[in-house]
């Protein structure tokens, strides 16, 4: 029964690894953009979470005021910022690197220095039991979301218009926009896309893992990680990627714990030795 | 926002009231000697009127600025109390943001004792500050009160950080531990797993809990070691041995709100009793957030705000006024060394430039505060009140209710100096047999 409870316990982290590394996976993928803000998308839009929550008291309303205002913060930030280093990757990352610190500063101003727990809704409240555990239902519940997402992303890159353009934008920016393809307007959907996906991981993340100074940057190595492991720009590789690390995380802090600090990262280091480019990373 | 160069406000106000009575001298002069066009300029009266000078060092900006913060609220409460004075001599605050980093808190005490003359230090919030202050104060002589959270234990014992310029008037981490081992014992658990956070200050919590549980009897029979920043304790939870009475945690911080969250989630809360040494579980900013699944989390800390006594009560009320929100340990911490140091002053008849009778004034101190009564051992080490603390609804909200308490615990308590010496380990080389009590317990 522990088995069990570990194997959805990697499952439910690697989901929410999955939300947050598949918009810095689609964003570096299209822009080549390594995109150093996504901690804070993360962290800002699990603060105006918990905010709206506990303003209006709906979890609903958090999740759509969280991703909304981080869209449009994020669309903002391409197009007026990062568009003006266009194609130039290491001014475009230093510039995102900035803004790290600024949302840091701000979401420490607003929001203070104490660790805030989004509260969950109440139908998520109770757990199922299991043996002589019980397990939380709300986790089930973010197992469930990763499913829907990986579907919708899946199903918005292989069918829809907008992801052929898209996948052509991947495949060679230029030829894309000879087609005419407006490529520009595509990096500020994605952009906005990509820090959306984050803003909904802090969301969700809100109610388990707490939000507070210093999330931002621990989210972005926990991304990194995953898309290290998966291969940077495949939505595959994120989702494989993100499942293979919570669950290894899991079992390695269970089972070997005097490794628990780099259960995460062992992975990795085996991953980049055997595949440079990541599972799913195209060489 | 957290600014690098903060001024408090009571300093300004001093420093302007400072500049007009300065005016005044100035224009008064200025008529007598136009008055007489020959009169030399009567030199001013120096010394006396100087204000003191006294040193903040707190984070103000980066991920310890919520501690700083509240330890500065408690310092100024107590200087705000008695008008900005000791014995006569205005007293200034000078306050400068370490950012929680060992280097810049060294180099803020330097900008503050060479460049603005300070006559002491004060605040401090992380540990690694405070041995990096510890070893400045050291090297420069200047006296520093820790009145913030910095809890190494080393530090006020003998030993190669030992400083005669350092007194603590804040906590160790030893005492709380010990204070929640001999309740955990009483209550009749004699097996425990522990859940203690993996750094040198999380190690040295539990081996004195271990320790001092061992002592009386009882026995940690697993110890589980999560690393700081550890986002899911599932894996931990699940693992937990099903034998154990109950389980103790020293878990601070965010990790702490997650384990709380996490320990009511997996249905653990009504099988096995939780002690939290320290209240990183129930931390007075987190019980709103919790709700209910904090009910019944018993802690042991150096205070709790719904203590009844008319010192904690008359601090509650002005610390909310200021603050908005209860305060945890560090408001009191601030406000408590702010009281040692102008106690102090006092006895030295306003005049702490003799250094070593300054330290010896400040060891001499006793005083009732919020914490309850509070003096210091001949270390410098504060020796207090323990409480163990159990959440309760209390007007509908949950509170840590004090249920138990420890008067005038030392750093060595339970046991003697000589009997702490004894020992053959220290937590230092015991992290992995913290179930061994045989080894806890060996002597020299």
């Amino acid at each position: 029964m522990t088995w069990i409870i570990h194997t959805l316990n990697g499952i439910a982290f690697g989901m929410l690894l999955f939300l947050l590394a598949a918009g810095l996976s689609l964003i570096y993928g299209l822009m080549r953009i390594l995109n150093l803000t996504h901690g804070s998308f993360y962290l800002v839009g699990g603060y105006i979470g918990v905010t709206v929550m506990q303003l209006t008291g709906s979890f609903v309303l958090a999740l759509v005021a969280a991703v909304g205002v981080i869209a449009l913060v994020g669309a903002a930030i391409e197009r007026f910022c990062l568009r003006r280093f266009y194609l130039d990757e290491l001014p475009q990352t230093l510039l995102t690197f900035g803004f790290l610190f600024i949302f840091a500063d701000l979401s420490l101003w607003i929001w203070g220095g104490n660790p805030l727990m989004l509260n969950m809704p109440a139908v998520f409240q109770h757990s199922v039991p299991m043996g002589y555990y019980s397990y939380p239902v709300y986790r089930l519940f973010l197992i469930a979301v990763g499913i829907v997402i990986a579907v919708a992303l899946w199903w918005f890159q292989e069918r829809t218009r907008l992801g052929t353009m898209l996948r052509a934008g991947v495949d060679d920016a230029e030829i894309a926009r000879a087609l005419g393809i407006n490529v520009s307007l595509l990096f500020t959907l994605i952009f906005s896309v990509g820090a959306a996906l984050a803003a909904l991981a802090g969301v969700l993340a809100g109610p388990v893992l707490s939000l507070y100074p210093g999330a931002d940057f621990e989210v972005l190595i926990f991304a990194f990680v995953v898309v290290v492991v998966g291969g940077l720009g495949s939505l595959r590789g994120a989702l494989a990627g993100a499942l293979l690390v919570g669950i290894l995380d899991d079992f390695g802090k269970a089972f070997f714990p005097e490794f628990a600090l780099f259960t995460v990262f062992v992975p990795m280091a085996v991953i980049l030795v055997v595949r440079p480019t990541g599972l799913f990373g195209r060489q | 926002m957290a600014t690098t160069d903060r001024t408090p406000l009571n300093a300004t106000i001093a420093r302007a009231r400072e500049g007009s009575a300065c005016r005044h001298v100035l224009s008064a002069i200025a008529m007598v000697g136009m008055a007489t066009l020959m009169v030399a300029a009567p030199a001013l009266p120096s010394g006396a009127s100087d204000p003191i000078k006294i040193g903040v060092l707190l984070p103000l900006s980066g991920n310890f600025a919520e501690n700083g913060q509240q330890t500065l609220t408690g310092l100024k409460m107590y200087f705000d109390e008695v008008g900005n004075k000791a014995d006569g001599h205005a007293i200034t605050l000078i306050v400068e943001d370490t950012q929680g980093k060992p280097d810049t808190a060294v180099t803020k005490a330097r900008k503050l004792v060479q460049g603005d003359g300070v006559a002491v230090l004060t605040g401090v919030v992380t540990s690694g500050e405070a041995i990096a202050v510890n070893a400045f104060s050291r090297d420069n002589k200047v006296p520093l009160v820790l009145s913030g959270d910095a809890g190494a234990d080393e530090l006020t014992m003998p030993g190669p950080l030992a400083n005669p310029y350092l007194v603590r008037t804040s906590q160790n981490g030893r005492s709380v531990a010990s204070a929640a081992a001999d309740w955990a014992y009483k209550k009749g658990w004699r097996k425990v797993a522990t859940i203690g956070s993996d750094y040198a200050g999380g190690v040295d919590v539990n081996f004195a809990f271990a320790q001092a549980f061992c002592s009386l009897g009882g026995k940690v029979i697993q110890a589980e070691w999560p690393p700081i920043g550890t986002a899911d304790f599932g894996p931990y939870l699940t693992n937990l041995v099903r034998t154990a009475d109950a389980v103790v945690t020293f878990e601070p911080g965010a990790d702490g709100l997650r384990l709380a969250q996490q320990y009511s989630q997996f249905g653990l809360k009504d099988k096995l009793p939780i002690m939290d040494i320290y209240g990183g579980l129930v931390f007075e900013s987190n019980l709103p957030q919790l709700g209910d699944a904090t009910l019944g989390i018993y802690s042991s800390l150096f205070y709790t705000p719904m203590l009844k006594t008319p010192e904690n009560e008359r601090f509650v009320a002005e610390f909310q006024k200021r603050m908005h929100s209860l305060p945890a340990n560090e408001g009191p911490n601030g406000y408590v060394g702010a009281h040692a140091i102008v106690d102090a002053i006092k006895a030295v008849n306003g005049d702490p430039s003799d250094t070593m009778k300054f330290i010896a004034a400040l060891k001499a101190i006793k005083f009732d505060s919020p914490k309850g009564e509070i003096s210091l051992d001949k270390y410098g080490q504060v020796i207090q009140t323990m409480y163990i603390r159990e959440v309760q609804k209390v007007n509908g909200q949950t509170a840590n209710v004090p249920i138990a308490s420890y008067k005038n615990v030392d750093q060595f308590w339970p046991y003697t100096e000589a009997e702490f010496d004894s020992f053959k380990y220290s937590y230092k080389d015991s992290k992995n047999s913290l179930t061994d009590c045989t080894r806890l317990l060996a002597k020299k």
